[in-house]
């Protein structure tokens, strides 16, 4: 049996333990075994037999009434289950905190002594010890004890200051309450609720009112809570001291409170040391915070901090490297703690203002108003000016709270993480800085750069907008520093590593091995990476090469269907080849190597000569390529006359002759000429009389073959000796004139020849010789060109479009004899005669025009068009 | 990169940027990334009575895979280097593939 007739038999020892998570169905499940799980019974306390009903014989000295003497303010004091409440679910909540992070055996020790104190308690009163008046079980305690905590986030979490600790505190005040429950030990929840809702109402009125002095026990659980978590703290003798009990209270079963709870859940990033806490609690802006309170928590502040100002770094320092795992204690020591939002209370100079913030505020506060007796003794006047004073300081830091919720979210290394990730993503979307200009970056970059180059001075820099970014970034900080490596180990440095952390991991993404994808293992599906260079595939369609070219429909009768001789698309693929190569030799040229000063700089001509060696190499490919010498077969045209039938091969021919030498572009010309006739640009543009009107497609052609190929040409024409001028024109005499001088093209060939003869004339060039066998040759062309001067003049007089024939005729009749000349005349008399008449009829400028070009012919042999009217 | 290589060269350009639910807008060319993000300024509505919510919008960020037709002003753009540019990417891209 047991003392005091205690039953301890209903012990539950299936009941969940204070280092057991809290189960309330676990004494039910143990009923169910017994059979009945709540009998009224057993939960009946059986006062209610005890109670003598029958007058009202103590209701005065129960409720205060019925005497005319003033009704005194119902205290608080009768309130023991609420408090005790309070404090078992704070209690219940570190417990369940505490258990499950450090199950430590001391630890629990005092906790385990919570439960019996108010059994023990209870036998203090005179409640008869029997065990029906034991309310056995009510169903509902354990929801009642419930520990709520769990359910709400604690802000402390977030380096915020708890609202929900100055509750906590409170309860603690009354704490004679914990060993004196009254009988009644069941509330209902609404109970409960109004318990609260009062609690927090009649706080600051309460902390006003002096607080009976704490028992001893609430010092011994105290004691214990010091002992259990180790802090190194002079356990403070029992000081009877009215101030002391917040002191003791507050500081103690808090701040330790909350180390626990950021050892609970260690990755939330919490900067907040232990007892930044009750400080931030205390100045804690509450709606209800009226100046009466002010002065019992003041005194509470002070004391308190200046009792540990030694144990003050112990306990910060391992918080925080619980925080940061990444951070030695020794690192964090040297930084100083830079970042650190509240700094810890290792400046004994300011005891009383240990955090940042309070430090505003409080700091004029103790001048004003240190106790409630100034405050008593203020005018009304002043008094309003404090409360207004007071609601603003509670404004402002309720502002600050908002704004410091999220403070120390990040560590420094977190940021530094961020930012490296962020710049790694600019260099490689952007490239290495370093690489700007450089083949690489050319040929990934080409269109922009080259451009940018070519129309020059826009911009400063072609990698101006996000490179000088991440310069800015990577280089410049990493030198202005470079010299204080050594002794700065401060956050300077983190730009530096940042840097070198940069420049590895655009190494290490070069050095990538080329798998694109990631497999993770167990799981179903892959992953593709992406970058701004290669992005993430959307098909990714395998090409074997048997469905190469051979099996696609379209391209199967296109084969058998030859395109001037060559199908059009080999003339196409020879094209794109002669480009590779010429984009290859634009490459090759941008690499010359200085030619070497003098003859002794063995290695500077040695890379001359290789580079020529591989400049002769890609010229050799380039000409292979245009098929200059292929042998045309009869009937066929000539591949490089095909080549120039398509767009891309006439815009080639500019470059062609740049890298060509002036043989090979000799050559070029002379095989134009000799398939002057066999060009598309003449045989598919003859004129005639009638109808000029060409279809839009050959009149871009034209259009296109005079720009790129023949201007090509003129100007290369235009560096020609005599000899090869008559030569030329020797050539065009052996082809079809008739079909050469009736297209615009072919007209303008023929000009370009007669006018560098005549330009050499005038220059006093070329030997006698080669003078007499062009004399020769231009008689015969003229000879043979006779017959086809009247009509090769495009469509009507109307038309306008003659400009370049009357070019021709001007660059004839300026070398004829005066027998051609005559001959010249009378062959398009009729035309001159036409223009000038339609001249008379056209508007003045317009007029002036026809009249002009026909005087370019008319001046040429001597005679104008004014004479004609 | 071609694109975007070519795009940047575009910028402070004024292009007309067809979205594909029908809406062109036309404004200079800030900005353009290598998704072929665009962010225009000085922004005006091909069809305004259309579109009249868009009527007060000054600039736009346009998400690349929005876009339908950029419609370019063609005098800004060398088409010999272009197409010499889009060479070189096959060429580029031929070799990765290989």
């Amino acid at each position: 049996m047991s003392f005091f007739g205690f039953d301890t038999s209903r012990h539950n020892p299936t009941a969940a333990g204070f280092s057991q998570a809290h189960n309330p169905f676990a004494g039910l499940s143990n009923n169910d075994n017994e059979g009945d799980a709540l009998e009224f019974e057993e939960t009946y306390d059986g006062l209610g037999d005890q109670l003598d009903e029958t007058d009202d014989a103590f209701n005065d000295d129960t409720f205060g009434g019925g005497d005319s003497s003033a009704p005194a303010p119902v205290g608080k004091d009768f309130d023991f289950f609420g408090q005790t409440a309070k404090v078992a679910n704070v209690i219940e909540e570190e417990h369940v905190l505490f258990s499950r992070q450090q199950p430590a055996p001391r630890a629990t020790q005092p906790v385990a002594q919570a439960p019996p104190q108010p059994s023990a308690a209870t036998s203090s009163y005179n409640y008869a010890p029997q065990p029906s008046y034991k309310p056995a079980r009510s169903g509902y305690e354990k929801y009642k004890e419930e520990p709520v905590g769990e359910l709400q986030v604690d802000a402390a979490l977030w380096g915020v200051a708890p609202k929900k600790h100055a509750a906590p505190a409170a309860p603690a005040q009354p704490a004679p309450a914990t060993s004196a429950p009254p009988g009644r030990k069941m509330m209902s929840l609404e109970e409960i609720e109004a318990q609260m809702r009062a609690q927090a109402q009649k706080k600051p009125a309460q902390a006003a009112a002096p607080s009976p002095a704490p028992p001893p026990q609430v010092q011994q659980q105290q004691m214990h809570y010091d002992q259990g978590y180790h802090l190194q703290q002079p356990v403070q003798p029992v000081q009877p001291m009215q101030p002391q009990v917040l002191p003791q209270v507050l500081p103690q079963v808090l701040p330790q409170v909350l180390p626990q709870i950021s050892h609970a859940q260690v990755k939330e990033p919490s900067y907040h040391p232990g007892h930044g806490h009750p400080v931030t609690i205390l100045q804690r802006p509450q709606s209800k915070h009226t100046p009466p309170a002010q002065p019992a928590v003041q005194p509470a502040l002070q004391p308190v901090v200046q009792q540990r100002p030694q144990p003050a770094a112990a306990p910060i320092q391992p918080t925080q490297i619980l925080q940061n795992p990444n951070r030695l204690s020794g690192d964090a020591a040297k930084l100083g703690i830079p970042s650190h939002p509240t700094p810890p209370m290792m400046q004994p100079a300011q005891p009383a203002h240990p955090t940042h913030r309070s430090q505003g505020s409080f700091s004029r506060q103790p001048h004003m108003i240190t106790h409630p007796s100034q405050l008593a003794q203020l005018s009304d006047e002043e008094k309003a000016a404090y409360l207004e004073q007071e609601a603003k300081r509670a404004k402002r830091n309720h502002k600050i709270f908002l704004m410091s919720r999220d403070n120390g979210l990040m560590t420094p290394q977190d940021k530094n993480f961020i930012t490296r990730i962020q710049l790694q993503q600019l260099v490689s979307a952007t490239g290495n800085p370093n690489e700007h200009g450089t083949d690489e970056s050319l040929s990934e970059d080409f269109y922009y750069q080259v451009l940018t180059q070519i129309q020059g001075g826009q911009r400063q820099h072609p990698s101006q907008p996000l490179n000088n970014f991440a310069q800015t970034y990577l280089f410049q900080t990493g030198s202005r520093q470079g010299g204080m490596r050594r002794h700065n180990r401060g956050p300077e440095n983190h730009m530096q590593r940042m840097e070198q952390q940069v420049q590895r991991a655009v190494e290490a993404a070069k050095n990538k091995p080329k798998n694109k994808q990631l497999v993770i293992e167990g799981s179903l599906g892959k992953i593709s990476f992406s970058n701004a260079k290669t992005p993430k595939p959307l098909l990714n369609i395998k090409r074997t090469e048997s469905t190469g070219e051979v099996n696609r429909p379209g391209s199967a009768h296109r084969v058998t269907q030859p395109v001037n001789g060559t199908d059009k698309k080999s003339a196409l693929r020879s094209i794109e080849k002669v480009y590779t190569i010429l984009m290859n030799m634009e490459d090759h040229d941008r690499t010359m190597p200085p030619p070497p000063a003098n003859e002794s700089d063995a290695e500077a001509v040695q890379n001359f000569i290789a580079w020529s060696n591989e400049a002769q190499l890609l010229n050799t490919k380039l000409w292979e390529a245009l098929r200059i010498h292929d042998q045309t077969h009869h009937g066929n045209v000539h591949p490089f006359i095909s080549f120039l039938s398509y767009g891309k091969g006439k815009k080639a021919m500019q470059r062609i002759f740049r890298h060509t030498t002036q043989e090979q572009r000799t050559t070029v010309l002379t095989l134009i000429v000799v398939n002057l006739d066999n060009l598309d640009v003449v045989r598919g543009a003859q004129v005639t009389n009638g109808d000029t009107r060409l279809d839009a497609a050959m009149r871009e052609n034209v259009e296109l073959f005079s720009v790129a190929v023949m201007s090509t040409l003129f100007n290369f024409m235009n560096e020609l000796e005599l000899d090869l001028v008559a030569g030329v024109l020797g050539i065009v005499c052996t082809r079809n004139v008739d079909v050469i001088a009736r297209s615009r093209i072919g007209a303008s060939m023929l000009t370009m020849i007669l006018s560098r003869a005549e330009i050499i004339k005038h220059s006093q060039g070329g030997s006698e010789q080669s003078w007499r066998s062009w004399e020769i040759t231009y008689t015969q062309f003229f000879n043979l060109l006779e017959p086809t001067l009247p009509h090769i003049f495009p469509g009507t007089v109307n038309t306008g479009e003659d400009i370049y024939v009357w070019q021709l005729l001007a660059a004839i009749g300026i070398g004829a004899s005066p027998d051609q000349q005559q001959r010249l005349v009378l062959a398009v008399k009729d035309r001159v005669m036409d223009t000038v008449a339609l001249a008379k009829t056209l508007p003045p400028d317009m007029a002036a025009q026809r009249l002009q070009n026909v005087n370019l012919f008319m001046r040429s042999i001597g005679l104008d068009v004014e004479l004609l009217q | 990169m071609l694109f975007f290589s070519f795009f940047k060269t575009l910028i402070d350009h004024e292009v007309t940027v067809e979205l594909k639910n029908d809406i062109q807008i036309r404004g200079t060319l800030k900005s353009v990334d290598q998704y072929l993000n665009i962010k225009l300024d000085d922004i005006s509505v091909v069809e305004e009575l259309k579109y009249p919510h868009l009527s007060a919008v000054k600039n736009v960020f346009i998400r690349g895979s929005v876009v339908r037709y950029v419609h370019l002003p063609a005098n800004a753009v060398d088409i010999p280097l272009l197409e010499d540019a889009t060479r070189r990417e096959a060429s580029n891209n031929a070799g990765k593939a290989k």
